[in-house]
């Protein structure tokens, strides 16, 4: 994990300046993303909430590198990474960014620790030691027992923690996750909730792009986002529970 | 009634659907029923110009062998047997026929000299294509041989016996003396005899094993050849009051096959008798080489086919499934839904074979001059009906064999599953994922990506196979016939270059289909890979490498393929190899190809935008 | 562009609610008699990290009101007025009370009705973007969602405090989602005017 308290990472991880992304063109272009600035302090959990079709998905696509900006500018630790050539941002992607989607994206034919391997295997480092490492990772996340399984034996759940434990495979700086409960049920998003939760106080910099409420609650911080463009931001520090209290009906 | 409509308006309207597919089914059928058809037509392609050579040569309907006493000549009563036998109308000779040595144009052959009299003989009287016939110092050669050896009438050539102490030890035959020097007086066609390079054999009595020739020359001078009678052998033609028991004639005449060779006793050896329908099958070996070829070719491309049609059809059945769905929903049985799917394949098969028979007998005359030493061309080629019903059976085996099994898979998923359109879940093969690991990234995504598709992987490995076996039996095939002059040699070539071209085309089309294929398939895997980290290099370099290693695969199995091929094709022949650095670069030269042929559609597979692939994966 | 951070400015309210922690204690003492500081304990248990801002003083002004009220009866043990001492007994009234309130099934009740008059007079006079007041509502409620969720995640499985805060995590939650409708239906309306 990353611990935002090392002197030479004093800037943001993340930072984002005029984004914008543009589909089609004439008179079918669509303007996802409308100028949007951005920055990411080490360790903060960000969460990005909106309507479908607002663009948090873009956002975070063009974030995490796996599309081209229109205009603007990304900078991931200081080193601008909207302009490199596919290979530099595949280099990026693997010691960097961890990617986590709605739909898992598990091979189907792999294993849950073959899975969580494949980013170590496709940054050249040993077998064993990716293998060793993914299994310590699955442990982490509380799948230890379900390593030898294939994504067809476990749950929307289970999958998305493997999933999660793959994108930690790297030890990246960020880990990006678009909708992660958006194709599970509520107790499975309780677990990814938790997982969530507890990496967030591991200090690990999370950017998650949802529409649900309780892994928004998740974030130290929440901005809300609408055609293209932020909307709203709020700080969801550690309350007192005096209005808790409130919220429970035991004052008022 | 209805239901075979709807079968055949179900089966027109995929195809519509999918034109591109359909085209590639039918060339890949139809490279086998062409070369099917074309090996088939030339069955019998010698019979009308050895009828037309045997009726301008009076050819005789039984040859006869009879061997002199030893210090003297022939038993006369043994001739009388023959010539007085019932049957006999007329006959000829008798003819001295001994081995000789020819030195012309530079080149040393061995040929079978026969003495001849000036005057027109009653049977069997070779006629001149060019020039005349034999005169003292004058020579005449069968056609066939002056063709292969570049010999006009006019040349000088000489001729010399053969030296037996000396050739006894040595591999080739030797001459003796100086020989005698003759001008080629003509050229000329005979019945009795197969035309070179069928070896000179008259009454079975073959002189050598191959690239022997007959000449004739004046009585005096063949005699002139060995100093004892007893070197020579006299042969009579005879002919028939019925030409047809010419087979029965000679059978009963000659020893029985199983006599043994040593039991002469003290005297000489019984005549051999030969039936003239034995020499017309003799003569058909000139272009027996070339059928073989043209139907070990058409076996082969029909392997191929098979191999080519089912990717095609198994990536279809895919597609199919939820057609099947509904097919079931709405009531139909196993059955309806088998022939729905079969039928747009059957179909295809019937085009196609319809498609090989005209071309391939369009085709068939560039194939079928039979030879310089026949007279007459083989005349059109009409197909019988046992070859049309031999060339649909072929194109209905490979369609039937590639369709079938994913048919009935198809048709009997549960109709559930084929509602819910499920895409055919990848295969796991635990020891290619471990063992992918420990390679460089291209060669693991490479790996585990043929691995998803085995069935698909086997049928890569087998099509390549298959055609380098083609290959190599082609270039041996060729190397044995280096050498070799006439137009039958240069026709044998074309034969073989052109099933080697078909074989090769058809692999490389299906090589790019299956690499285009695999690129779709994966392309989810790809996607994922590269939002993983790898770069868009190694994800095409991984997509070729799915192709290239089932191709060195195939290629390396191919080559003992090949050479077992050939052996089978041709069992009497030595067996012929080509020469090892062929053999040593068919391998790397099909590797190179195949990586040529796929790095395109792996570029293109490989550079697709991630997010547009993972976004639309959604479940 | 992104308002200015808003934190939590609300200031934790002076009381409990008096009737809850009435009501409440009178069912604890239902089982046996007890003296203050075991009723506050279980208290305690019962509502988790929320007992913070219940004292010891809280507790002790109840059991006096329902003492005057006559449903509860209390029994000085030892020596002189120090709270401990007292033990504290549930009378045949305050038996009834008990009763009463366990079986009554009042809810307490949603009232969406004030925002969305907010809304609608906000859109009608063109004071204010209903959009942008439902997010900012959003962001409250997150913000509330926020500090129950993180309490009810410390809470250990299967505690029963954690059950407390699962309840207001949810109906936080069904609240947002009603938001999100309202969101919806101004966007859509801004859209076709």
């Amino acid at each position: 994990m990353n611990t935002g308290d090392s002197p030479l990472r004093v800037g943001p991880v993340l930072r984002a300046h005029g984004l914008e992304k543009e589909y089609g063109q004439g008179a079918g272009l669509v303007r996802a993303l409308d100028g949007v600035d951005l920055e990411v302090a080490s360790g903060e959990t960000l969460a990005v909430m909106g309507p479908s079709g607002c663009g948090k998905s873009t956002l975070l696509h063009l974030l995490g590198g796996l599309e081209r900006p229109s205009a603007g500018e990304v900078w991931l630790e200081g080193r601008r990474i909207d302009r490199v050539s596919e290979k530099a941002l595949a280099r990026v992607r693997r010691r960097a960014i961890g990617f986590v989607f709605q739909a898992f994206h598990l091979m189907d034919e792999l294993t849950a620790v073959e899975n969580v391997e494949m980013p170590a295997l496709l940054a050249g480092r040993a077998p064993r030691a990716a293998r060793r490492q993914a299994a310590e990772l699955l442990e982490q996340v509380g799948l230890a027992d379900r390593a030898e399984h294939l994504p067809s034996a476990l749950s929307g759940g289970e999958c998305q923690r493997v999933a999660i434990a793959r994108a930690l495979s790297n030890e990246p700086l960020v880990l990006l996750a678009d909708e992660p409960t958006g194709n599970l049920d509520s107790a499975a998003t309780l677990d990814v909730l938790r997982l969530l939760d507890s990496l967030r106080s591991a200090g690990q910099t999370l950017l998650i792009v949802t529409h649900d409420d309780r892994i928004a609650a998740t974030a130290d911080r929440l901005i809300s986002m609408r055609d293209g463009a932020f909307v709203e931001e709020t700080r969801l520090t550690h309350g007192t529970t005096g209005p808790l209290s409130e919220l429970a009906g035991l004052e008022g | 009634m209805g239901r075979v409509l709807l079968v055949c308006r179900l089966a027109a309207r995929d195809l519509r659907r999918r034109p591109t597919e359909a085209v590639l089914l039918l060339l890949a059928i139809m490279a086998a029923t062409t070369t099917l058809t074309l090996g088939l037509v030339l069955r019998g392609v010698i019979d009308k110009p050895y009828q037309s050579t045997r009726e301008a040569t009076d050819g005789p309907d039984v040859i006869a062998a009879l061997f002199p006493r030893i210090g003297g000549g022939v038993d006369p009563a043994e001739v009388k047997a023959l010539t007085d036998a019932p049957g006999v109308v007329a006959y000829s000779g008798p003819y001295p026929v001994a081995g000789a040595v020819l030195e012309a144009n530079g080149r040393t052959v061995v040929a079978q000299a026969q003495g001849r009299d000036t005057a027109v003989a009653q049977v069997d009287q070779p006629k001149p294509t060019k020039g005349g016939w034999v005169r003292p110092g004058g020579l005449v050669l069968e056609a066939a041989f002056a063709e292969a050896l570049d010999i006009s009438p006019g040349d000088r050539v000489t001729l010399k016996p053969i030296d037996v102490a000396a050739s006894g030890t040595q591999p080739s035959v030797q001459g003796r003396g100086p020989g005698r020097s003759f001008r080629v007086a003509g050229v000329a066609v005979t019945a009795a005899t197969p035309p070179y390079p069928e070896p000179a054999c008259l009454a079975n009595l073959c002189q050598g094993d191959a690239d022997t020739g007959v000449v004739w020359l004046t009585r005096k001078e063949a005699l002139s050849l060995y100093p004892q009678r007893d070197s020579f052998i006299d042969v009579w033609n005879l002919k028939l009051a019925d030409p047809a028991t010419a087979p029965a004639f000679a059978a009963e005449r000659n020893p029985p096959p199983d006599a043994p060779e040593g039991a002469r006793g003290s005297g000489p050896p019984p005549p051999l008798l030969e039936a003239w329908q034995d020499i017309r099958d003799a003569s058909a070996n000139l272009v027996d080489n070339q059928r073989r070829a043209l139907l070990t070719g058409a076996w082969l491309l029909a392997f191929l086919a098979v191999a080519s049609v089912a990717v095609l059809v198994g990536g279809r059945m895919a597609d199919q499934l939820r057609r099947v769905g509904l097919l079931k929903a709405v009531g139909g049985t196993p059955g309806l839904i088998a022939a729905v799917l079969l039928a747009e394949y059957v179909a295809v098969a019937l085009v196609a074979a319809a498609a090989g028979l005209m071309v391939g007998s369009l085709t068939a005359p560039l194939l079928t001059e039979a030879s310089a030493g026949l007279l007459g061309s083989a005349g059109p080629r009409t197909v019988t009906l046992s070859t049309i019903g031999l060339v649909t059976a072929l194109a209905l085996a490979v369609a039937v064999a590639a369709t079938l099994v994913p048919a009935v898979r198809a048709a009997r998923t549960s109709t559930v599953l084929a509602l819910a359109d499920s895409a055919r879940p990848p295969r796991r093969t635990g020891w290619l994922i471990a063992l992918s690991a420990h390679l460089p990234v291209p060669l693991l995504l490479g790996l585990r990506v043929a691995a998803r598709r085995p069935r698909r992987t086997v049928l890569a490995v087998v099509s390549i196979a298959i055609t380098v076996s083609g290959i190599v039996a082609a270039l041996a095939a060729h190397a044995d016939l280096d050498g070799s002059n006439g137009v039958s040699a240069d026709r044998m070539d074309q034969v073989l270059l052109v099933i080697t071209i078909t074989l090769i085309a058809l692999a490389a089309v299906n090589a790019i289909f299956v690499t285009w294929a695999t690129a779709l398939d994966a392309r989810r895997s790809s996607a994922l890979a590269r939002a993983l980290g790898a770069t868009p290099q190694q994800v095409s370099a991984g997509l070729s490498a799915a192709q290239v290693l089932p191709a060195l695969a195939g290629a390396l199995l191919g080559i003992p393929g090949g050479l077992e091929l050939i052996a089978v094709a041709d069992p009497d022949a030595a067996t012929p190899s080509p020469p090892l650095w062929q053999l040593l670069a068919v391998v790397p030269g099909t590797v190179l190809v195949i990586a040529g042929l796929t790095v395109i559609p792996a570029r293109i597979g490989a550079r697709r935008p991630t997010a547009q692939i993972l976004q639309s994966e959604l479940a | 562009m992104p308002e200015a951070v808003r934190v939590s400015s609300k200031e934790p309210s002076s009381g409990y609610q008096l009737r809850v922690v009435q009501e409440v204690l009178l069912a604890l003492l239902a089982k046996e008699a007890s003296h203050g500081y075991q009723l506050r304990a279980r208290l305690q248990l019962a509502l988790g990290p929320l007992a913070e801002a219940l004292n010891a003083g809280h507790v002790y002004v109840t059991l006096n009101r329902l003492e005057k009220a006559g449903f509860v009866s209390s029994k000085r043990i030892g020596q002189a007025d120090r709270p401990d001492r007292k033990v504290y007994e549930l009378t045949a009234a305050g038996r009834a009370r008990v009763m009463e309130w366990l079986e009554d099934t009042s809810w307490p009740k949603p009232a969406p009705a004030e925002f969305h008059l907010k809304l609608v007079a906000a859109a009608a006079a063109g004071l204010a973007d209903p959009v942008r007041l439902v997010d900012m509502q959003r962001h409250e409620l997150l913000a509330g969602l926020a500090a129950a969720q993180r309490a009810a995640l410390a809470e250990p499985d299967g505690s029963v405090a954690g059950l407390l805060l699962e309840g207001v995590v949810l109906r936080l939650q069904a609240d947002l989602r009603w938001l999100e409708a309202c969101a919806r239906h101004w966007n859509d309306t801004k859209g076709r005017s």
